[in-house]
């Protein structure tokens, strides 16, 4: 059967098929109600003022000097993060793909390198404090330096960036590892030195990838809000906080509202470039016609020390933060007095058991829910054929590509009164969660779909296999991984993101997250380190089973999973 | 293509589960506004470790049990603003006065005029009962010992002192947007010059190069201070008390020339589900039966009922010091010019 006829048939049999129209229906529904009616709804807040139409409140803030200082300080602070974070992203990735290291350096990489991703927001951002400025541990304890600033662009950038270059590193280790090495080695046994082939064969083969994990961590850097809300100091304010701001202090939510908006736009471009430009770019090294790979030494023993130093630097600066944060928990009150406690685990048991119950039930049931809704849609819009797929595929992605304010906002606004009276309960965080993370079960499933050759089904269709047996074993399980990647992410995200949902808990539903926001603002940074030890534990467990659980399902040479965040 | 279609089936069945599941979960996790009907609804502004032993004593006192979640003063407002047409809870709990002037604005509060209404001084009520009074909270200015002693100073006694140039880039003290700490430090200043607002501007603008941060919440400052980060900043009691508490070396002290304090508040929301019941809270919380307790549980706030004694060491701490009322009808009337005069010419000259 060739490909055309079977596709036909594929076509024909899905138009004919009331399931599947009626899973595009409720797919459509799901994503009216829950990603286009909230922005909507904000757009009709910020241009209307007592039912009139208005640009009034978007003009008075847009054109303050101010707003505009914060909007270009944003983009500053993105290009920084984006340019040295994929740099760092790279310089990890190429360690681990090529420098032939043994097993359990690999590991204790991945263990480093996933800390900050894993991690709730402000961890960094409380080491940095800690350990920089006038008496930080660092500055002043080690270095006996005086004066110095910890507020600022230098501290918000570098807490960014080791916040968020895992995922570079995420996006472009399995890119490199996909290099088929003897291109690499062909190219050495023709005479070119290693510098030379680094040059022309591996990093042009690296191009499309570097630019993806620029723009995913430029996305992620703009979108940011707890960094700068700590960091930034006064001197340079940038637009996330100051949206909050102007919510939370000015009681202004036309206003904040409307400073989201001008987030929209670059959010928006750098994912359009992200979606429709670089994707496009990727080379296909993968296909049914795998030929062995011969290891070629790609780098000299001397850059590989220089390359294993440098990461052991970074590894070692995450570690420490880490250290501190678990160190802040087990004393009775970092900076004065040391003493050993377990006085902050047993609050985070009493008082905060209703945050860690209320966050592992939104969890439990935000990571199934937002895994299949990935598989499904991904499946859908990528094998089948039905009107509106591309702008189906699109809107998926809307929620995910906004900054997480405008999007808490947004269901702030849409879901308070009745018909849809959501506010207050399980269900609207959960909603936020699985539109706003699911997106990457999705891209993951594009991707993964996409990767599969048809000469793949077609040669275990050649050697006898029924169709059923095919999807089965060669679809299904080419698919799992996309799952299991929605899973993880969904999961970490729900533990760990706050820009959306501090807008969301009630008192009905309260989240880790922003029981550690409270207690940082309350000063109890003892509870605070605690509830983020708690986060990484939790984390790095449930983690550890779905890697444990993907392994099964991971065909060798499996496809490269797309990043695992989204800002 | 069979098995196909019968997994798609089945995917679509799964996918027609989903909005199924949804309400299964929305039936089982909606809390009913009025589960019972002795449970009240609270955003609470007070730290949670002062507003729950509050909480629990009020249900020991009375059998109604309070729901609360905290959020800072600007977040609690944002959120009763967001939430006007359909209120979610009955009763906003703590919180400077300058917080509830803002509500009043919105139309957000059902007035009420507890009990105590009558014997409280006209400072700690609204004349409408929009707001009353629970608690008093002096400024004061915290400074850290050890920085105190390196740069051969005192602790700060009079407001010209912050302006030393040893305290270059040292001082943490809370953003006016935000804060409504950073809000009473301004009428502070302005009352100490005479309300002659382009000396205290003045004086404003030469203490910022001292400034290192303008911190989000009020005792955003407290704990760098503690830690010798920054070398003083002006904060509430309650917060510079709790600082000393945790063990940090730190020295309260006051300017000679006097310094703000602010009423904390509480309010009836306008449309609330348990009106009665928050009303209950209310007329609890404005008497000497809640307190009469700040005392035992080592919440530093001055009571602003006058049949509450003040606690002999909050008393001590307080001795000769010069403190005086921010003028509610001045500081309402002024506050927005006056803020966004601050943002223009102190924070982004």
């Amino acid at each position: 059967m060739s490909a055309t006829v079977r596709w036909k048939a594929a076509t024909m049999g899905m138009r004919n098929d009331p399931a599947v129209a009626a899973a595009v229906f409720v797919l459509w529904a799901l994503l009216a109600l829950f990603v286009v009616y909230p922005l909507a709804m904000l757009l009709v807040r910020v241009l209307t003022d007592q039912g009139g139409f208005t640009t009034a409140g978007l003009a008075a803030v847009l054109s303050d000097r101010h707003q505009i200082r914060a909007f270009g300080n944003s983009l500053l602070l993105a290009l920084l993060v984006g340019s040295a974070g994929t740099a760092l992203g790279f310089l990890f990735a190429f360690t681990a793909a090529r420098g032939q290291l043994p097993r359990w350096l690999l590991t204790a990489i991945d263990v480093a390198v996933l800390l900050p991703l894993v991690s709730p927001p402000f961890t960094t951002a409380i080491a940095m404090i800690f350990s920089f400025g006038p008496r930080g541990l660092i500055t002043y304890d080690l270095l006996g330096l005086k004066g110095v600033t910890v507020y600022g662009l230098a501290s918000t950038f570098f807490s960014e960036v080791l916040t968020f270059f895992p995922i570079a590193y995420l996006t472009l280790r399995p890119l490199l590892a996909a290099i088929d090495s003897n291109v690499e080695g062909m190219a050495f046994s023709l005479g070119a030195s290693r510098w030379r082939v680094f040059r022309t064969v591996t990093l042009p083969l690296t191009i499309p990838g570097l630019a993806n994990a620029f723009l995913l961590l430029f996305a992620a850097s703009l979108a940011d809000f707890a960094t700068p809300l700590i960091l930034a100091g006064n001197q340079f304010p940038v637009l996330p906080t100051q949206a909050y701001l102007q919510i939370t202090g000015l009681f202004d939510l036309r206003g904040g509202a409307a400073l989201s908006f001008a987030l929209l736009l670059p959010a928006l471009a750098v994912f359009l470039l992200q979606r429709y430009w670089v994707s496009r770019r990727y080379y296909v090294t993968i296909t049914g016609k795998g030929a062995g790979q011969t290891p070629f030494d790609s780098i000299s023993p001397g850059m590989r020390a220089v390359l294993l130093a440098a990461c052991a630097l970074v590894a070692l600066v995450v570690v420490y933060f880490y250290v501190l944060l678990l160190y802040a928990s087990l004393v009775v009150a970092l900076g004065a007095n040391h003493a050993f406690t377990l006085q902050h685990y047993r609050t985070i048991f009493t008082d905060g058991l209703k945050a860690i119950r209320d966050t592992l039930i939104i969890a439990g049931l935000a990571t199934p829910l937002g895994g299949l809704y990935g598989i499904m849609l991904g499946y859908l819009v990528t094998k089948k054929s039905f009107a509106g797929r591309r702008t189906m595929e699109l809107v998926s992605m809307i929620n995910y590509a906004l900054p997480g304010t405008i999007v808490g906002i947004a269901y702030l606004i849409a879901f308070n009164d009745p018909p849809l009276e959501l506010t207050g309960t399980a269900l609207i965080i959960i909603a936020c969660y699985i539109f706003r993370y699911g997106p990457t079960g999705i891209r993951a499933t594009v991707a993964l779909l996409q990767q599969i050759d048809n000469s793949l089904e077609e040669a275990s269709q050649g050697l006898g296999a029924g169709s059923g047996a095919t999807f089965r074993r060669v679809t299904l399980p080419l698919i799992m991984p996309a799952f299991f990647a929605g899973l993880g992410v969904v999961f970490i995200r729900s533990m760990t993101a706050i820009s959306a949902t501090i807008f969301l808990v009630s008192i009905s539903w309260t989240l880790i997250t922003v029981k550690i926001l409270e207690n940082i603002t309350e000063l109890s940074l003892g509870p605070a380190a605690a509830f983020s030890v708690l986060v990484v534990v939790i984390v790095f467990v449930v983690i550890a089973i779905i890697g444990r659980v993907l392994r099964l399902f991971r065909a060798p040479g499996a496809v490269p999973m797309t990043s695992l965040l989204g800002g | 293509m069979i098995i196909t279609r019968r997994l798609l089936h089945r995917a679509a069945r799964a996918v027609a589960a989903v909005p199924l599941l949804g309400l299964a979960v929305f039936a089982q996790f909606v809390p009913m506004p009025a589960v019972a009907a002795d449970t009240l609804n609270v955003y609470s502004i007070w730290p949670e470790n002062w507003a729950r032993p509050m909480f629990e004593e009020f249900e020991k006192a009375t059998g109604i049990k309070i729901n609360f979640v905290r959020f800072s003063s600007g977040e609690a407002l944002a959120r009763v603003i967001a939430e006007k047409n359909n209120p979610r809870v009955d009763v906003l709990f703590g919180g400077p006065v300058e917080t509830f002037a803002a509500g009043i604005n919105e139309g957000l509060f059902e007035p009420y005029k507890p009990p105590s209404f009558a014997s409280l001084p006209t400072r700690f009520r609204h004349p409408d009962g929009q707001w009353i009074a629970i608690a008093d909270d002096p400024l004061v200015f915290m400074s850290n010992d050890k920085f105190i002693k390196e740069n051969g100073l005192k602790a700060p006694a009079s407001w010209n002192d912050l302006l030393a140039p040893a305290y270059k880039n040292m001082l943490q003290m809370a953003d006016a947007r935000t804060s409504g700490t950073a809000v009473t430090r301004i009428f502070s200043v302005l009352e100490v010059n005479g309300r002659d607002e382009n000396k205290a501007f003045d004086y404003m603008k030469k203490l910022r190069p001292n400034v290192q941060l303008y911190t989000k919440s009020g005792g955003g400052g407290t704990l760098p201070v503690g830690l010798g980060q920054a070398g003083a900043g002006i904060f509430f009691i309650v917060d510079a008390l709790d600082t000393k508490a945790k063990g940090y070396e730190v020295t309260i002290s006051f300017p000679q020339e006097g310094i703000g304090t602010a009423a904390e508040g509480i309010a009836l929301i306008k449309g609330a589900k348990n009106p009665v019941l928050g009303k209950k809270l209310i007329d609890w919380a404005t008497s000497p039966a809640m307190q009469g307790l700040f005392a035992k549980y080592k919440i530093n706030f001055v009571p602003a009922h006058p049949d509450v004694a003040l606690e002999p060491s909050l008393a001590a701490v307080l001795k000769g010091a010069k403190i005086f009322p921010i003028d509610a009808d001045y500081a309402g009337a002024n506050r927005k010019r006056i803020v966004d005069r601050w943002v223009a010419e102190v924070l982004n000259p």
